[in-house]
């Protein structure tokens, strides 16, 4: 600046001379040159100037440049062009100068790519170059437009079958949490009969953005084992639109009016799984497909241009009848794993059971988040959720109501662009109560306090580290617990990163202890994870390994093991902290939106190792839910001319161990599995309605896949009877739909 | 020998007349500032003109340096940071490489910035610049960033629009979104075309005689204005 008032002053002296006549003694010179890269390969386009002057020269396809100044003496000559970094170098101007060379270095880092902890944890918003978007997820073939279905297709997950949840590195699906708004989602899947695995409450394009963390997760959040699914809301829509859609699940209608700063959507829809179930090839007898409605309404309001409050409240209903297997029938009553007074009621049933469900679900959020000056920020959330299933298992009902009512308040201090500090608190209080008819009833009811400080520290522009620690507090179970945190990334070059992290994670024994009335300490999960990326025009490239080490899992303490996941454990279980495991692995992730034009497609391949003694297990054993490869491969094409994006998802993963009562325990392996899903989607405008047609057809080869066996009780009250394999409710199924929309076209736009 | 020394001998050798040297200086200093505001303008314009007129690409390149240097001498005047800004989203819009793309537009946030320090408060060419540069980031990945600048830019449509529904570059622009938007996502010339024409109507009644009152748009909107009206 100093420099700049200097020659300003200067200039108007130089002006003045001018003025007066003396002009005779300031010539013009001609300066000339070329501009390299560290290759010695010329750059073009690059600015040339003197510093501080208007005087300067661009380069030609060869490098060099040329221009002419009035300056003499001590100046800097400049080279400056967007993707390089800026060089510089003084020279002395005491007449033409020529043959100039000036070295620049390329692939200057732009903001865009900042440094960002990438260890265990794959984002899905714009902030992230190459990752997972609402797009992605609807148009990944086999997930059917569901959130947690598409997050099966990246690393470290496995494949559900017929269970519900996110198998997370080794973790069983209760040791992964979901959340929305970093409001806990009690629930997240619709409720239905054992065996059959349902889809997760929410559609994609409700959020914004979708972060799914497979370990060494943020101080925010507590009570997962294994891993978080955070789903971020939409904030306020673009403009008002309204949005009908049929396909063979139902028909849904919703609509949302855009004011200056504030928006409400209102939302309806009506379920009937006949036309689905109808073309699929299905397992199971349903003598009652599934029915069901909803509604939500969503309330948001920017009351200035860094706050904004949402409040959301969402209800259905969905009921449903299945023929189930009856692992009960002809039990021996007085054995000893089966002793229960009600058990003789379940062995006298048959075979096959019907199974009915009924489920009631409410979920509401309000949350307000504030930034002040770029400086502070606050973000508070309340959320209440309930869930009531009417069931009933042949003649005995069984049910069971869930609530959780929690409550988060955290603020950030920017310190300077280098140092944040967030700290935070939260509060859960949750219970479920089940009765089986009036044989017996069990409930709890738990709260959890818990208290976080995360600080982010940017040292340097390619380093950061964020540590963190975490408090939690349990009133059930009377524990007290400190989890620390740390993560940090460094750049290694100008697309690669290293990234590690590490954390103690508890988490409460399962609700079905907790609903025996057991009270056993907080199991506990360490991760270490590290990993390698690179990134480069949207090309991904990931590498990540881990190791997880278990302690204090849960295990019963029972003389025979028992296969069924439907036990009963009742008070007089006895339990206690002496499970304990490990897991490791290693992950690839490669996405490539680059090479071919509208072609996207990524590949995930896992590999773990695990084995844990937990809950009935008799011996340390790798879990019935894990295969030890699994691989992803997921395309999307979309052809312009056409307006149509064709999609095709592959997976494969090896088998999964089994109960054999024959041989040692889940030494058995089921056949590898298989899997085939293609989706086609026409997009299509009737005037101002912009419609998507879609069809996709999920395990297209009809692969009989296998995810182990059940063997039925012999008399001797023990599983050794006759197996029969557990498959999924569905093989091949068949969907397809329209979905229109219209947004309002502003009369005064034009 | 430096132009320190040569000025500094220019004042020695007017050392006896000591009365008369303060008196032209001051009338020079007066004349130098108003040389200086004009120049400034002349500079500008000029650099703009060559700019906006220019076919080949390498001169638009030599032009948008050239901003960047007009931006750092008058580093006060917002217009020049506003032309640096806009020269560096066009360059971006006919770019090819995708990081290249993202490092103009990261120029220009730059010289927005600056230029948002000096003016303090927002007017409809600020939005619509702002709107502009959305859509010069969306246009770099359409189908991955349509969600997130989509939003930015009609958002900043929007805001100009209620500052002044007069501004013919705030159709233009939506129409240049319209029609690089695929046919079945309610783009194409068809939707495009009502937009060229509003903005049409609008630029004829604009003058461009003050480089500080932005008047860009104008020939390239009869362009695609005529691009329009041919057949798909």
């Amino acid at each position: 600046m100093k420099r700049n008032i200097s020659d300003r002053s200067l200039r108007s002296l130089l002006l003045l001379a001018l003025l007066f006549g003396a002009t005779g003694s300031y010539a013009q010179y001609k300066i000339s040159g070329t501009v390299v890269n560290e290759k010695d390969k010329p750059v073009k386009g690059v600015n040339v100037y003197l510093d501080n002057t208007l005087d300067g020269g661009t380069t030609d396809s060869l490098g060099i440049f040329r221009f002419t100044t009035t300056e003499k003496g001590n100046q800097t000559i400049v080279a400056s062009e967007v993707s390089h970094e800026n060089a510089g170098m003084p020279i002395v101007i005491t007449g033409d100068m020529s043959g100039i060379v000036l070295h620049m270095k390329s692939n200057k880092a732009h903001e865009m790519d900042a440094v960002v902890i990438t260890a265990g944890s794959i984002e899905a918003n714009d902030n992230n170059k190459t990752v997972l978007r609402p797009l992605d997820i609807v148009t990944t073939a086999g997930a059917n437009a569901d959130v947690v279905k598409a997050m099966e297709t990246l690393p470290g997950t496995q494949q559900t079958g017929p269970d519900n949840g996110l198998f997370v590195r080794g973790g069983d699906a209760n040791e992964a949490a979901i959340l929305v708004d970093e409001i806990v989602v009690q629930n997240a899947f619709i409720s239905g009969p054992p065996g059959v695995a349902t889809r997760s409450r929410f559609g994609a394009f409700q959020f914004q953005g979708v972060s799914f963390s497979s370990g060494g997760y943020s101080a925010k959040y507590g009570q997962a084992l294994s891993g978080i699914l955070e789903l971020n809301s939409t904030d306020l829509p673009d403009k008002s639109t309204v949005n009908l859609g049929i396909n063979m699940a139902g028909v849904y209608a919703s609509g949302t009016k855009k004011w200056k700063n504030s928006s409400f959507d209102v939302g309806a829809n009506y379920n009937n799984l006949t036309p689905f179930y109808g073309l699929a090839t299905t397992n199971f007898k349903f003598y009652k497909v599934p029915v069901g409605g909803g509604g939500n309404m969503r309330y948001a309001w920017k009351p200035n241009k860094d706050g904004i409050l949402k409040i959301s409240v969402n209800g259905s209903y969905m009921e449903s009848g299945i023929a189930i297997p009856n692992s009960f029938s002809g039990i021996d009553t007085n054995s000893v794993i089966n002793s229960n007074p009600f058990a003789k009621k379940f062995s006298d049933m048959g075979d096959t059971v019907n199974f009915v469900t009924k489920d009631q679900y409410y979920f509401t959020t309000v949350s307000y988040k504030q930034m002040w000056k770029a400086k502070y920020s606050l973000y508070t959330a309340a959320s209440y959720s309930l869930d009531q299933t009417n069931n009933s298992f042949g003649t005995i009902p069984i049910n069971e109501t869930d609530h959780r009512g929690q409550f988060r308040i955290e603020g950030k201090d920017y310190f300077n662009n280098s140092v944040n500090l967030l700290v935070g608190t939260e509060m859960q209080a949750f219970g479920i109560s089940k009765d089986y008819d009036t044989y017996f009833k069990q409930s709890f009811v738990e709260t959890q306090v818990a208290g976080y400080a995360e600080l982010e520290w940017t040292p340097v522009n390619r380093l950061a580290i964020r540590p963190g620690v975490r408090y939690e507090h349990s009133g059930l179970l009377n524990t007290d617990d400190v989890a620390p945190r740390i993560s940090m990334a460094y750049k290694t070059g100008i697309h690669s990163q290293v990234s590690l992290a590490s954390g103690i994670f508890y988490q409460d024994a399962d609700n079905k202890y907790l609903l025996a009335g057991l009270k056993p300490g907080q199991q506990e999960a360490i991760h270490y994870i590290a990993n390698w990326q690179y990134v480069k025009s949207d090309r991904t490239l990931r590498i990540e390994g881990y190791y997880k080490d278990y302690a204090s899992l849960i295990r019963e303490l029972y003389n025979v093991y028992d296969p069924n996941s439907y036990r009963f454990i009742t008070d007089t279980t006895t339990v206690n902290n002496s499970g304990h495991g490990y897991a490791q692995g290693l992950e690839l992730f490669w996405r490539d939106k680059k090479t071919v034009k509208n072609l996207d497609y990524w590949v995930s391949y896992s590999y773990i190792n695990t084995k844990r003694l937990y809950e009935n297990y008799p011996v340390s054993a790798t879990p019935t839910y894990i295969a030890d490869h699994n691989l992803n491969i997921v395309s999307k094409y979309f052809v312009e001319k056409w307006h149509t994006n064709f999609s095709a998802t592959y997976s494969f993963a090896t088998g999964r161990p089994y109960f054999n009562p024959n041989s040692a325990f889940l030494s058995d392996r089921t056949p590898a599995y298989n899997n085939v899903a293609v989706a086609v989607a026409y997009l299509h405008s009737f005037g101002k309605w912009f419609s998507v047609f879609y069809l996709s057809i999920d395990n297209i080869t009809n692969q009989h896949n296998i995810f182990g066996y059940r063997y039925s009780y012999g008399a001797n009250g023990l599983a050794t009877g006759e197996r029969t394999p557990i498959v999924p409710a569905l093989y091949r199924t068949v969907f397809f739909g329209v979905n229109f929309s219209l947004t309002q076209f502003k009369k005064d736009e034009l | 020998m430096n132009c320190k020394e040569n000025q500094a001998r220019y004042l020695q050798k007017d050392k006896q007349q000591k009365m008369k040297k303060i008196l032209l200086l001051c009338s020079a200093a007066v004349m130098a500032m108003q040389v200086s505001a004009q120049d400034f303008k002349t500079v500008l314009t000029k650099t703009f003109t060559t700019f906006d007129t220019a076919q080949d690409q390498s001169v638009k390149v030599e032009q948008s340096n050239k901003m960047s240097l007009i931006a750092k001498k008058w580093d006060n005047e917002w217009a020049a940071h506003y032309y640096a800004a806009w020269s560096k989203t066009v360059l971006s819009f006919e770019e090819k490489d995708g990081d290249k793309r993202d490092a103009y537009l990261d120029e220009a946030d730059k010289e927005k910035e600056t230029m948002m320090s000096i003016l303090k408060k927002e007017t409809d060419e600020t939005y619509v610049l702002a709107a502009m540069m959305a859509n010069a980031r969306l246009a770099v990945n359409p189908s991955s960033r349509w969600m997130k600048y989509g939003k930015v830019f009609s958002s900043n449509i929007e805001s100009a629009q209620e500052l002044n529904p007069g501004n013919p570059r705030m159709y233009y622009l939506q129409g240049m979104a319209k029609l690089h938007t695929p046919k079945a996502f309610g783009g194409g010339k068809k939707n495009a075309k009502p937009y060229f024409e509003k903005a049409e109507t609008l630029f004829a009644k604009e003058n461009s005689d003050d480089i500080t009152k932005p008047y860009w748009g104008k020939q390239r909107n009869t362009q695609f204005l005529a691009e329009c009206n041919k057949e798909d």
